[in-house]
């Protein structure tokens, strides 16, 4: 254990100073992702003015709201830039200089990432959390906050992190046979946050859809972990939920695993 | 033709402390820091001159290539070329000036290289008639015919670099900026390259403005040298007045039977010589004698080691720019410190 | 004028050009962003499911408003997407240097060297959804409404453009911007729906600071009511031509500012 933090340390580092330099564009990132929640959150307000019963499909406001916020902090916390780095690099050919190093790759990419995950749980997630708490006791009067789901939310968004790299890490290897990467991501950006529910609960959509896309992984993602927060699920649904995280997040591994060396031969074949 | 007249640049840089915890430190109190790239450059250049500006890395030559440009503002001073001021009327300038940044390319790099100078005809505004005479003679001078028609992105680095200097041509341009021409270039190529430029000066009076590292480029290209370092001018003059000035060092090498008798204490008491005007270094049965030649005459140093031993053969080496300028280098390190 | 018309052909050809030779990239871009906007529809799809109205507007006038707001997105996105580069990297990187040392203005020349393709997503979406909704959305149709609201089109792409260019060019200082630009841009969010769904502060912010609302819930009002052309059509004359003003003053002031890369 001690082993790995030494060898990989450097990346997490690395990663940290990289953000660090570009503070402005992390901070306007934070930024972009509450101005969106607000737009929702007018939206909806009117979607409940207009329909006036004080709850939606089993949400009420406060539930909404709650939802809302969390859900998109968790996406953000959980999105993985992965895809974006292999894609430059794959692109630019520096992918054989982390090839090089002796070290896994995918965990070389993944410690280059867990310096941001950590700044974005320090200034975005634990503040948006202890928020809505304050919202929630305000709204309600009294304090909702359960320690055993959230230690269980922890657990379920760790999961949902897992899922999201390994996601992307598939997704980034398609820049061996496409160029327009500014393109996928948004359809991948656009397609994970409408799967995941981060743009609108899964709960809202039509019945048989909604079962289909909660055993996607893309609901693993997000929308699993924000449930288990809100307590809308109860005990034996959450363990089911979290077995269904772990059980994506295996096969993912596997997938991103075959993908890797598929692409390896390719990189050998590219270089000549 | 080109003024430069006290350039001064200054950068802001933000300075962090090594490890996270200055990262972070960083985060929330950035340090920033005042860096002078160029200090007070001033120097001219006559129509039709190739200038050679060198420098050792960092030393702030492309800064000062790129206020010449009009590509960045100098926070004091000025610099005109042509009678113009780069930043003040910089459309109607860079008409006039062409530019080479070895490091990059301004060519398009997914089209075939001839889609580039159909732009670039525009963009400059060059007539149909000049444009194919113009095409004409850079095909002549830089063998662009071969791969005029690959896409950019396929080219070898001496082929793009031709084909960029053509780019930067095709206006016929009063001035030539190369920055780096030849680096990263295989021998053959180089000459090649230093051929067109040689050629491109002597029929079209351009005056050139050339940075480089190698010191074949300075010897076989320049009239006249700008050297600076750590943003400052350190020499303006002709290769030949460097010679002059610093390269007096001369180098006798002995090969002798035995040279273990022959210390410099020995030599320097002999023939009344201080410090960095008498360098001796001995090993095994060559032993080397590096002295400035206006404190003592090259015969007299033969003569006298031939008086203390017996010499099998002797070599006579005479300074090369490249030394001269390592020594130059040099001074400034030390002068740092 | 022709001169500039010319250079703009030559090089928006050359990017075509670029794009045939990797034409599965265009289908990608493209079908990306169709995709992107689907989503968005099925998102008010779902919403009318429950509600008959929201703020006071049927399905179908939601749809011509979020139709409407999309093609000055997407005709800004066609024509200027090159500045997100500027911001992302091309400063950062110091690739801006080629800009300047040829004889056309850099502003135009960025601009002119990408013809985005992709933005035929929006554009389709757009002009589609406008089609689809605006038999039944009660429109006030006069050739005064028509003809003010196509003129206004340019002038809200201008919106977008003139908002691109000043965050862009926040990049000659703080070498990259590329998130301000997305975080600036981002809030075009707020253009797809009534204004009036918004708190008062925010009503105000999205009309008189990142002027959003002028480029398609005012528009469509407009042609919605045929009330108030001065405000809902003169508003996004003014608004654009004031922020393009001061987009390029702070563009060329970056200029004078760029420290380009390396020593």
């Amino acid at each position: 254990m001690n082993k790995i933090i030494k060898s990989y340390a450097p990346f997490m580092q690395a990663g940290i100073q990289t953000l660090i330099i570009y503070r402005m564009n992390f901070l306007g990132f934070v930024i972009g992702g509450l101005i969106y929640c607000f737009v929702m959150f007018y939206l909806w307000r009117a979607v409940f003015d207009s329909n006036g019963e004080g709850i939606f499909l089993g949400f009420s406001m406060t539930d909404m709201v709650i939802y809302l916020f969390l859900a998109n902090t968790t996406s953000q916390l959980t999105y993985s830039s992965v895809s974006e780095v292999i894609g430059e690099e794959i692109k630019d050919g520096s992918i054989s200089m982390r090839l090089l190093k002796p070290v896994n790759t995918d965990l070389s990419y993944m410690f280059s990432e867990l310096g941001e995950v950590t700044m974005k749980l320090l200034v975005l997630f634990l503040p948006m959390i202890t928020g809505l708490e304050i919202y929630r006791f305000c709204i309600t009067g009294t304090v909702m906050f359960n320690a055993i789901n959230f230690l269980l939310f922890l657990l379920s968004v760790v999961l949902a992190y897992i899922i999201s790299f390994r996601v992307n890490l598939c997704f980034g290897f398609i820049a061996f046979y496409v160029k327009n990467l500014w393109g996928i991501g948004i359809l991948k950006n656009s397609i994970i946050g409408f799967l995941s529910g981060s743009l609108i609960p899964l709960a809202f959509m039509p019945d048989r859809l909604r079962v289909c896309l909660e055993y996607m992984p893309f609901a693993s993602m997000g929308y699993t972990p924000v449930m288990i927060y809100m307590g809308k699920y109860g005990a034996n649904e959450i363990l089911f939920r979290i077995g269904l995280q772990v059980v994506w997040a295996l096969l993912l591994y596997g997938l991103s695993k075959l993908i890797w060396f598929g692409a390896i031969k390719k990189l050998c074949v590219q270089g000549g | 033709m080109i003024y430069a007249e006290h350039l001064r640049k200054e950068f802001r840089k933000t300075v962090k402390d090594p490890g996270l915890k200055g990262s972070f430190k960083a985060l929330f109190k950035p340090k920033k820091e005042v860096v002078v790239a160029a200090d007070d450059i001033s120097f001219h250049v006559p129509e039709g001159e190739i200038l050679g500006f060198i420098g050792p890395n960092g030393a702030g030559k492309s800064t000062v290539i790129k206020m010449l440009t009009g590509i960045l503002t100098p926070t004091s001073g000025e610099c005109r070329i042509n009678g113009k001021i780069p930043q003040n009327d910089r459309k109607n300038y860079v008409k006039e000036i062409g530019a080479v940044f070895g490091q990059r390319t301004q060519l398009w790099w997914d089209l075939p290289l001839q889609e580039t100078y159909n732009v670039l005809k525009e963009i400059y505004e060059v007539d149909d008639a000049k444009f194919k005479k113009r095409m004409d003679f850079l095909n002549e001078v830089l063998e662009l015919e071969k791969f005029i028609k690959s896409p950019v992105r396929t080219l070898s680095l001496g082929q793009r670099m031709r084909a960029d200097i053509a780019a930067s041509m095709l206006h016929s341009p009063k001035v030539l900026f190369l920055d780096e021409p030849t680096i990263g270039l295989d021998v053959v190529v180089k000459d090649n390259i230093r051929q067109a430029i040689m050629k491109i000066n002597k029929e079209e009076k351009t005056t050139v403005i050339l940075t480089t590292h190698d010191i074949s480029d300075i010897e076989l290209l320049c009239d006249r040298i700008v050297m600076i370092d750590k943003g400052k001018n350190v020499y303006d003059g002709s290769l030949h007045e460097l010679r002059e000035n610093f390269g007096q060092t001369r180098e006798l090498v002995f090969e002798t039977d035995n040279s273990s008798n022959l210390t410099e204490d020995l030599f320097r008491k002999g023939l009344n010589l201080k410090g960095s005007d008498l360098v001796i270094e001995s090993e095994k049965n060559n032993f080397k004698v590096r002295f400035n030649s206006t404190k003592i005459p090259v015969g007299e140093m033969l003569s006298y080691t031939l008086s203390l031993t017996k010499v099998k053969d002797i070599s006579v080496k005479d300074s090369d720019i490249e030394e001269i300028i390592r020594n130059l280098y040099r001074q400034g390190e030390s002068s740092d410190e | 004028m022709r001169r500039i018309w010319k250079i703009y052909r030559l090089l928006a050809a050359q990017n075509l050009k670029r794009l045939m030779e990797y034409r599965a990239d265009f289908l990608t871009g493209a079908v990306s962003f169709l995709i992107d906007q689907a989503i968005g529809i099925a998102f008010i799809f779902i919403i009318f499911t429950q509600v008959p109205q929201l703020a006071g507007f049927t399905f179908e006038q939601i749809l011509f408003i979020y139709g409407f707001s999309q093609i000055p997105k997407g005709l800004d996105h066609l024509l200027t997407d090159n500045l997100w580069c500027i911001g992302y990297f091309i400063v950062r990187k110091g690739d801006f240097d080629k800009y300047l040392i040829r004889p056309i203005n850099p502003l135009f020349h960025v601009i002119a060297e990408t013809f985005q393709v992709d933005a035929v997503g929006e554009l389709v979406v757009g002009i589609g959804l406008l089609i689809y909704a605006a038999p039944n959305a009660g429109l006030h149709i006069t050739i005064w409404t028509v003809l003010l609201s196509i003129i206004a089109v340019p002038f809200a792409a201008l919106i977008y453009t003139s908002l691109k260019i000043m965050t862009s060019a926040l990049a000659f200082w703080l070498k990259s911007s590329g998130f301000i630009i997305q975080m600036v841009y981002g809030m075009n969010e707020f253009s797809k729906y009534p204004t009036t769904i918004y708190s008062f502060p925010i009503r105000i912010f999205v009309t008189y600071i990142i002027p959003f609302a002028f480029t398609g819930y005012y528009l469509s009002l407009y042609i919605l009511t045929g009330n108030d052309p001065l405000f809902n059509i003169g508003g996004v004359i003014l608004m654009s031509t004031i922020l393009f003003i001061i987009s390029v003053l702070i563009w060329n002031k970056g200029i004078t500012a760029y420290e380009s890369a390396g020593a």
